[in-house]
């Protein structure tokens, strides 16, 4: 199957982004908004194929970053603007609070161990709160409220009985992270950028100290500025330009993903648990529902030298439930539907590296971007926007730039008389072919002809959620993809999961091959 | 407005509850009966289980899946039962109204005088199950490989392991050998077969092909596609023994680790589940906890036997007629309580022990020379000895109205199973 | 040359671990029978083991792609393998009744195989 499509790259681009993540996207968004002549560059086979498709959906406060670095000032800034950031994509923002509690695990043991219960118990009921407060108010975060015991279990009736006291966290939302960068990369694409998926950048071109292009494994781009938004990849990007100099650690992590009926019966906001003098510099997670309402148990934070490793170890889940469901401890273990486990690309400092390189002009470092940056990615676009102007982008507005990008139907979530209305205008609507997640032919349909076409099984379920439910794509696998294999026109045998390597169909029944004489792909990790 | 469908049953699901269920009612007088089903034609899981066993008891022969479906199918062609095909039941409300879709009608609203569920399950996933390990493609349950090789006509690998040796597993070990694909190993986690022994001996001794009892998988391999899988041997806790760790090239893992019955529209409707069958409470009619709703075949729980599905789906139909007919309320209910080595019976309630009861349950270990017994109060009403028992095989047991309120109505009726040397 | 084969009694849960010793293809006797049918079961799957086979069949024009097939009685054992090769290279024709002979005498054991259910003309 041509995951190309055959396009080909342009000649010459104003501006080069590299990497399709929520980074990159965010940004493109905003500079596509006074040009359209923007290329994104995705190696993977989708937009939010790697580290932003494992994001736990958290638009944070601000709240858990350490104070003055630029991921706590931009974190802050950034969720103060993602209402608007959010206008006109179809994509919903949901504003429901975070409750930060406080535990016997608050303080650690070898510093209660010589302190009085009481003592200890004062200092968690009484203090520690308003130690949350006051960091929270020098961080600028709005709406931080205490909450007593009682307030905690009137809210959400199901969180430990351990929970002595706590800190609500007002402005903390929650939105999906993949279905946001889909809709910002269409919504440039809608106003004239062009996304290049499966594209490979493999060198930076460099011409007296100035970037002069960039170069893939398909055909060369001149431009004069290039975005390094390339998650664990962007030390080696920027090495290709002569403009590192830091380094990307990975760090894995992996959560577990739980019915949403059974979520919504035990848990509304989201919970984390408030542990001070911790070692690790991932932030602690918690149990915090989706944006689609399955609740989440992690992510843990493990670090690999490995950046493809986003394999999940048996102690890995032993962890998560140690930690998390801790926070949740009647919430039934059945409920449990998935795991899913992704690549941080954290640098040594732990804080973003975002700005224009000194060694090489017109080349912009978006490195480092790990949590809070779904979060922060408004405000991440906005400091990017303002250097890529310094370097030459126009200031002004384009007169018809359009900020909409029109969200495909969601049968689901439609009333019968509108149901009925989409079903008559094309009968596929009424063909359920996801029964957990009530997903319509029609979605799928829509999804693999919709502005950045979805080439791949993992594609589909991004935009359509076909396979996300309890019985995790045993009823509709093979109906998702006989309807990719249709309208691609290629036999079923060569759709795959996510790219070269992953077919999900050997062959047809009645071919006798011998199992050794037959490819056994897939031999890509140990 | 679009009309709302008034009949005097809703069946949902024409699998072989469904269909017996439908026939049942008809047969009891009922007139007006529409049969529900998502999949383009009846005969729900019966198509895809093209291997035989099937009707020894209901038919005194040995038919396959879809022999024994094509009965019921003709069956229902012979009678004016409504059938709505392709169409997917949305939601479902305790006053039994029915929201469902499909391509040509578009919303569907039917408000049935009485209500027959027999969705049938689903198969449980591999993060249900918790194998650590990544996520590549080519991780498949049992029942949607079985799909698609004989429905579908598509292979989803060539090489394989299968963990799990309940008979879907033992079928489709067997299944992917003969068409030309080679299974490596079946891996189970307990100390004994999930299935048959008939499906072990016929599936995989004949094949060749070892059973490895008290392992599992505990690590699958491969970024794009399954490369292999990890297999280690496990403890009395079934905890893995990382010494007996050992690598499986494969390209395909195949999981045959249990079946849930599909009671999502059943929880909407307000129907009460029991945790241990995680299907509806039902009395003899297989009458649930709302009224006029019957449930029955594998919804209810899981049953080995389909000639099982049926009679329980026939107490359904039955049930359904006799309410609509004659507005029988379900009162009361005498508890069926699980006694010794049982862990579960199916009816969980009689309404009306007057009447002549099938019983089915499920021991919780292996026993040797048993007997197992049906009390009602304190009189032993049905005794059947057997030289051998196991969790897989379903025991099934008929009590006689007459034997059950032998001593008046009992207040407690006990299912048991006990040493034969033990008997009062 | 006594050889011992073993085999695993199918007919009740009891399972029973059976071994037949043999001479030269002459039955010995069998060991570990819980009952007579155990013994008789050991012998024929000695001498005679016979199975089922039950497979699919593609169809040309169908409704459905596949045709489920079943040998109307058992073949030996040790030709079923054959068989599911034989069968793949079958393809049969829509309309299909339930019943209908697909192939006659199959790999000369004088069993036919048969339809397992009715199948339509693709669009009907």
């Amino acid at each position: 199957m041509d995951m190309h499509d055959g396009n080909e790259l342009p000649a010459t681009a104003a501006v080069v982004i590299i990497g399709a993540g929520i980074s990159g996207c965010s940004i493109a968004r905003e500079v596509v908004k006074h040009t359209p002549d923007v290329v994104i560059l995705e190696k993977e086979t989708d937009v939010a194929d790697a580290t932003t498709k494992a994001n736990n959906a958290e638009v944070h406060s601000g709240i858990g970053e350490k104070y003055g670095t630029l991921k706590q000032k931009l974190n802050v800034r950034g969720n103060l603007l993602y209402d608007s950031f959010v206008e006109g994509l179809g994509i919903p923002l949901k504003r429901q609070g975070l409750m930060i509690v406080i535990t016997p695990r608050t303080l650690p043991e070898n510093y209660t161990r010589w302190l009085p219960k009481r003592t200890v118990a004062w200092l968690l009921r009484k203090v520690v709160p308003r130690l949350i407060l006051r960091n929270g108010r020098k961080k600028g975060i709005p709406g931080l409220r205490a909450l007593t015991a009682e307030e905690i279990f009137t809210m959400e009736p199901h969180v430990t009985k351990n929970a002595v006291a706590g800190v609500f966290d007002p402005t903390y939302g929650l939105v999906s992270p993949y279905k946001l960068t889909i809709a910002l990369a269409e919504n440039c694409v809608l106003n004239g950028a062009r996304v290049f998926l499966s594209t490979e950048v493999t060198g930076i071109k460099v011409q007296n100290g100035k970037v002069t292009g960039v170069v893939t494994d398909r055909g060369e781009i001149a431009a004069p500025i290039v975005v390094n938004a390339a998650g664990v990849f962007a030390d080696e990007i920027a090495e290709m330009a002569g403009a590192g100099g830091f380094k990307i650690h990975p760090r894995k992590g992996a959560s577990l993903l739980f019915d949403r009926d059974i979520t919504a019966d035990y848990v509304r906001s989201s919970v984390a648990e408030f542990r001070m003098f911790r070692k690790g510099s991932s932030k602690g997670g918690g149990a915090m529902p989706t944006a689609e309402g399955n609740l989440q148990l992690g992510p843990t934070a493990i670090e690999t030298d490995d950046k493809h490793d986003t394999s999940i170890s048996a102690e890995e889940i032993q962890e998560i439930f140690d930690r998390f469901y801790y926070l949740l401890p009647d919430f039934p273990r059945s409920a449990m539907i998935s795991a899913f486990s992704g690549i941080r690309a954290p640098t040594e400092d732990e804080d973003f590296i975002i700005g224009a390189s000194e060694a090489v002009a017109g080349f912009v470092n978006v490195a480092g971007i790990q949590s809070p940056g779904l979060a922060a990615a408004p405000a991440i676009a906005e400091m990017v926007i303002g250097i890529l102007q310094g370097l030459g982008v126009p200031r002004e507005e384009r007169a018809d730039y359009d900020p909409v990008r029109p969200a495909p139907p969601k049968f689901s979530e439609l009333s019968n008389e509108e149901r009925d209305r989409l079903i008559e205008r094309d009968p596929r609507y009424g063909h359920v072919i996801c029964r957990c997640e009530q997903i319509t032919e029609g979605e799928v349909v829509d999804a693999i002809h919709s502005v950045i076409p979805a080439r791949t099984m993992d594609a589909v379920k991004r935009r359509t959620r076909v396979g996300m439910g309890r019985c995790q794509g045993g009823f509709c696998g093979y109906r998702a993809a006989e309807i990719l294999a249709r309208e691609w026109g290629i036999p079923v045998t060569e759709v795959t999961k996510d790219g070269d390597g992953s077919w999900v169909f050997a062959g047809e029944t009645k071919s006798f091959e011998v199992a050794e004489d037959s490819a056994v792909p897939g031999g890509d990790e140990s | 407005m679009k009309k709302i469908r008034k009949p005097d049953l809703a069946v949902i699901g024409a699998g072989p509850a469904g269909l017996a269920a439908a026939l049942a009612a008809r047969k009891a007088g009922l007139k007006d009966i529409l049969l529900i089903d998502r999949d383009f034609e009846l005969g729900g899981i019966l198509q895809q289980c093209i291997h035989d066993g099937f009707g020894s008891m209901v038919f005194k022969e040995v038919l396959t899946g879809p022999q024994y479906a094509q009965r019921f199918i003709d069956e229902i062609a012979g009678t004016d039962i409504e059938i709505m095909l392709s169409t997917m039941v949305l939601d479902l409300r305790a006053d039994r109204l029915i929201t469902a879709v499909n391509s040509r009608d578009g919303m569907v609203e039917i408000q049935p005088k009485s209500l027959v569920l027999a969705m049938g399950c689903r198969e449980r996933s591999r993060h249900q199950i918790m194998i650590p390990g990544f996520r590549p493609a080519g991780v498949i349950t049992a029942g949607a490989a079985q799909r698609d090789i004989n429905i579908d006509g598509i292979m989803p690998g060539r090489k394989l392991v299968i963990l799990g040796s309940g008979d879907i597993g033992l079928i489709m070990a067997r299944r992917f050998t003969l068409e030309g694909a080679q299974v490596e190993g079946v891996y189970e986690l307990m100390d004994h077969p999930g299935g048959l022994t008939r499906n072990v001996v016929q599936c995989l001794n004949d094949f060749d092909i070892p059973l490895h009892l008290s392992h599992t998988v505990s690590f699958i391999h491969g970024r794009r596609r399954v490369s292999g899988v990890t297999v280690a041997a496990v403890d009395e806790s079934l905890k893995t023994i990382p010494s007996t760790e050992r690598f499986v090239p494969c390209d395909t893992l195949c999981l045959s680790v249990g079946l849930i019955p599909e009671n999502e529209l059943s929880k909407h409707a307000g129907v009460q589940l029991d945790p241990v069958t995680a299907g509806p409470f039902v009395d003899e009619r297989m009458e649930t906890s709302v009224e006029g709703v019957f449930a029955c075949g594998n919804v209810v729980n899981v049953f080995d036997l389909v000639d099982y599905v049926t009679k329980s789906a026939q107490s359904a139909g039955l049930g359904a007629a006799e309410y609509v007919m004659t507005g029988r309320k379900r009162e009361g209910g005498i508890r069926v309580e699980p006694g010794r080595n049982v862990k579960y019976v199916v009816p969980q309630f009689i309404s009306d022990p007057s009447r002549d009861v099938d019983f089915y349950f499920r021991v919780e270990h292996p026993e040797k020379a048993v007997t197992a017994r049906v009390i009602a109060g304190a009189e032993e009403v049905t005794k059947k000895k057997h030289r051998m028992v196991r969790p897989p095989e379903m025991l099934q047991s008929t009590a006689s109205g007459e034997r059950l309120t032998a001593s008046g109505e009992p207040s407690k009726i006990t299912v048991e199973v006990i040493g034969s040397d033990e008997q009062a | 040359m006594t050889s011992k084969h073993e085999y695993t009694c199918i007919n009740c849960p009891l399972s029973c671990a059976l071994e037949l010793t043999e001479d030269e293809g002459e039955v010995l006797g069998v060991t570990g029978e819980g009952c007579k049918v155990g013994t008789k079961y050991a012998r024929q799957e000695f001498t005679d083991a016979q199975r089922v086979v039950t497979t699919t069949v593609p169809v040309r024009d169908g409704s459905l792609p596949l045709l489920p097939v079943r040998s109307a009685g058992t073949i030996p054992k040790r030709l079923v393998m054959t068989a599911a090769r034989e069968l793949a290279t079958v393809v049969v024709e829509a309309p299909v009744k339930n019943g209908q002979v697909i192939l006659h005498d199959l790999l000369g054991t004088g069993v036919d195989v048969i339809a397992s259910r009715d199948l339509e003309k693709a669009g009907s």
